[in-house]
């Protein structure tokens, strides 16, 4: 009776091991998962190099977890029951019926600041026009009460007092925190995602522009168009979890306003294309958030028919692209730059001489990290 | 690569196990090498490198004792030596203080030789006993080379003696249903890492996650009972995975641990406790030291001390040596004073208050780091209970039930004790269902970073 439960066992459990390890490397390769909204890793050249230090093992490690069969099911799976095992914390975020939320642990050390300020402070020292600076917090930063204590990031801002606190005082600082959180029963952050919804930038919008020294469209004059109300961003993209709703993307028109007249990117390679405020077919990808202003691309310029001759400089991150659009209405000219996706030096690309003002917008969980914005603008700035 | 990562199950271990049976009977041994030649080289090249030159070394000092052995003068010189290698690999990869060696040794940023805290007692042992004669290790150098490599053994895998591991070479014996038995014990080791210890790993992060000087009673009883188990989990689980893997091969290892927690006495814990590795501190440390010192509390300074041993080669620091210490000095006690029966309930309570204890100082990054978390244990801090604890205890309460349930032996009793009744038959009929439900819910948890690399500690 044993052996044959054992002999049942080698063979049920063996068959399938054989079927899915066949299934993975024979089945085919998707080079970019939708429901992850990411590339998967490829397989590289080997070299002795990353064969002596082991770097080959965890690639190829990383390769069979990306095109594990049936990938997403699994991790769904995942989701569903590492909540019941445990925590609510699936692959550091915190799922729950309302919203997703990032949950790093606040014992892993958050990246410094201090060389971001001192990158700005002495980019400030050269350029001529004005500077102001907008750290956003992300979702966590806002809603952080909700997850349990040892999981709040206390620091978020925290992290942007202690920047703004290092900046010199011809840097204008934009205190997103307090406008945000005083805000914070409005729809103003995505359910699935750690950014603001058009809404929340909309009122930060309010504040930055008066700095600016416009007077803002007030909120009545904008028609709202609900484009997709089946958006989930990067937290369901690292859980696939899909206990909170889906999130609506909106599109604020101002019909009385200036239009946009061109927009025209200057590409990785250096060649121009066309490129557009909203782009809508991003909406049937798996990469929907990148509907407002398209694919981050390292330089956009945005002229608008503003009767001005006003120029404005954005640095940005993902959180400046719904909030872009606002900014044309006061401005004829508009040069959006994304520090991350730029090579070589700045000057080959713009002459920041140009602009008389300079808006450096990020949100604050990519300052200090490994793909610091503003460091990287730093290296092509002062290289 | 470990054995919990999608890569090893469903890429390595088909592979292996196919190539393995469908090579000629007598070729397998070697084949068995190279199989754990290549598990060496997809950890790194470096890796690879290192563990041959390693294992052909103690190889060659073997053959220089044995060669010497009428001389036992002469035949020390080598033995030494060879210790003495050993032991400084050993240390100049589980301490801080050889940055120079790996210079010299040109090792890669953060290389950690895995398996080597093991690996290292298994070649001092072997040359200690090739120096007593009671081995030959001789011509076999791919036997000698498998015991050092062998991949079912070399993360955390059974610390076998060599003349135990050539006598289960020996007795090698493939069938269909060791293998089904070996699938058997691998998901249940991977189940206890993936589903048991990497969880509860999480709540023993949770706990320690503020500062040992805030955190309340329960939070720290719930942090510290949390490791207790998913150390337990993570060596016998770890443990369970090279042992079944080396059952598919048709080899027979022992079991290391023999369900300890919840033990009734220290003793039963302490000789259920990882075994092979208690009896190995007894076979080459304490009991040589023991036939030169006949007095009995000198026996019982080198008892404590082999139980001090014992733990500081877990941390490789001053708390594991309290922490064995203390187990040492309680066996002691116990020995003297618990003749008596007691009821089994007491027995469990207070073994487990020990255990913890040990525990508190093995996990503690320094005694008063150590000592500040006992005393936030008895409510030190002032807080007793706290919401962080409540809602540590909400999330993991089932966890925790499920996890003591299975550290202890009443389901291998109930099996046992009910013979050809209703009971078994549907347990024994339904047990590979539950293996695939485990299997599946394994590979779902480890799926998206493809592996589950904690490992607790580095062994």
């Amino acid at each position: 009776m044993n052996k044959l439960i054992s002999k049942i066992t080698a063979v049920v459990t063996l068959s399938f091991i054989f079927l899915f390890g066949l299934l993975t490397f024979l089945g085919s390769k998707k080079e970019y998962s939708v429901d992850e909204n990411r590339h998967l890793e490829g397989l590289h050249e080997i070299s002795a190099e990353e064969m002596y230090d082991g770097s080959t093992s965890r690639q190829l490690e990383k390769y069979m977890a990306d095109h594990f069969w049936g990938r997403s099911r699994w991790m769904i799976a995942k989701a569903a029951m590492q909540t019941e095992l445990s925590e609510s914390i699936v692959n550091g975020v915190y799922v729950s019926s309302e919203r997703l939320l990032t949950a790093d642990p606040g014992y892993t050390e958050a990246g410094n600041v201090s060389s971001d300020a001192d990158i700005i402070n002495s980019f400030s020292k050269e350029y001529d026009g004005m500077v102001y600076f907008a750290a956003v917090p992300t979702s966590a930063g806002i809603y952080g009460d909700i997850i349990p204590s040892h999981y709040v990031r206390k620091t978020e801002s925290q992290r942007i007092t202690e920047l703004y606190d290092m900046f010199g005082n011809d840097i204008r600082r934009i205190d997103t925190y307090n406008i945000l959180k005083m805000l914070k029963d409005s729809y103003i952050y995505y359910r699935n995602d750690t950014k603001w919804t058009v809404y929340g930038a909309y009122c930060v919008y309010k504040t930055v522009i008066q700095k600016l020294g416009f007077q803002p469209t007030s909120y009545d004059k904008f028609n709202i168009e609900h484009v997709t109300n089946e958006f989930r961003g990067n937290l369901y993209n690292r859980t696939l979890s899909k206990r909170p709703q889906a999130d609506i993307m909106d599109i604020f028109y101002y019909p009385d306003g200036a239009g946009i007249v061109s927009c025209s990117c200057i590409l990785e390679d250096g060649s121009v294309a066309e490129g557009s405020i909203y782009n809508r077919d991003m909406l049937k990808t798996g990469d929907m958030y990148s509907m407002y202003l398209g694919k981050p691309v390292p330089v956009m310029k945005i002229r608008t028919s503003a009767k001005n001759d006003m120029k404005l400089l954005v640095v940005r991150d993902s959180f400046a692209d719904c909030f872009i659009p606002f900014l044309t209405q006061h401005y004829s000219e508009i040069t959006v730059i994304s520090p991350l996706e730029m090579e070589g030096d700045i000057s080959d690309y713009i002459n920041v001489g140009e602009y008389g003002q300079t808006l450096f917008l990020f949100g604050i969980d990519s300052l200090g990290g490994e793909a610091d914005p503003v460091s990287k603008f730093g290296e092509l700035y002062f290289s | 690569m470990v054995y919990s990562s999608l890569l090893f199950i469903y890429g390595f271990l088909p592979a292996s196990l196919l190539i393995y049976h469908l090579t000629p009977v007598k070729f397998r041994e070697a084949v068995l090498l190279m199989l754990s030649m290549v598990f060496c080289g997809m950890t790194s090249l470096y890796f690879f490198i290192f563990i041959s030159v390693y294992s052909l070394i103690n190889y060659s000092f073997a053959n220089i004792i044995e060669k010497l052995h009428k001389n036992e003068k002469l035949a020390a010189v080598p033995l030494a030596a060879g210790i003495i290698i050993d032991l400084t690999a050993a240390f100049a990869f589980r301490t801080e203080y050889f940055s120079w060696l790996h210079r010299i040794l040109k090792a890669p940023e953060s290389f950690y030789p895995v398996g080597i805290a093991f690996f290292t007692l298994s070649a001092v042992g072997t040359l200690i006993d090739v120096y007593k004669g009671k081995i030959r290790p001789g011509k076999h150098i791919i036997r000698f080379l498998l015991y050092i490599m062998f991949f079912p053994r070399l993360i955390m895998g059974p610390l076998l003696r060599y003349g135990v591991f050539t006598k289960i070479l020996d007795n090698r014996r493939e069938s269909f249903t060791a293998t089904g038995v070996g699938m058997t014990v691998f998901i249940k080791g991977l189940a206890k890492k993936v589903i048991a210890a990497d969880n509860l790993y999480m709540l023993f992060a949770a706990a320690h996650a503020d500062n040992e000087g805030s955190i309340s009673a329960a939070t720290a009883w719930l942090g510290i009972t949390a490791y207790v188990f998913c150390l337990y989990f993570t060596l016998s689980g770890f443990a369970d995975m090279g042992t079944g893997i080396a059952y598919c091969f048709g080899l027979k290892f022992p079991q290391s641990f023999n369900y300890p927690l919840l033990s009734t006495r220290i003793r039963y814990f302490a000789s259920r406790w990882h075994s092979q590795f208690v009896q190995w501190i007894r076979r080459y440390v304490t009991k040589p030291l023991y036939s030169i010192c006949p007095r009995k509390w000198m026996r019982e300074i080198i008892f404590v001390f082999g139980w001090a041993l014992f733990c500081f080669w877990y941390t490789v620091s001053l708390n594991g040596i309290i922490c064995g210490a203390l187990m040492g000095i309680v066996l002691i006690i116990e020995n003297h004073l618990l003749n008596n029966k007691i009821m089994n309930f007491t027995g469990m309570v207070y073994t487990f208050l020990v255990v913890v204890v040990c525990a508190v100082f093995l996990s503690g990054s320094s005694p008063s780091a150590s000592l500040r978390y006992l005393l936030a244990m008895i409510g030190g801090n002032g807080v007793f209970v706290d919401s962080q604890a409540l809602y540590l205890f909400k999330s993991y309460i089932v966890l925790l039930l499920v996890s003591m349930y299975a550290s202890t032996d009443l389901f291998r009793n109930l099996m046992m004790r009910s013979h050809r009744n209703k009971v078994k038959t549907v347990i024994v009929i339904v047990s590979p269902v539950v293996l695939m439900a485990l299997l599946l819910i394994c590979t779902s948890l480890i799926s998206y970073n493809g592996s589950s690399e904690m490992l607790l500690m580095k062994l």
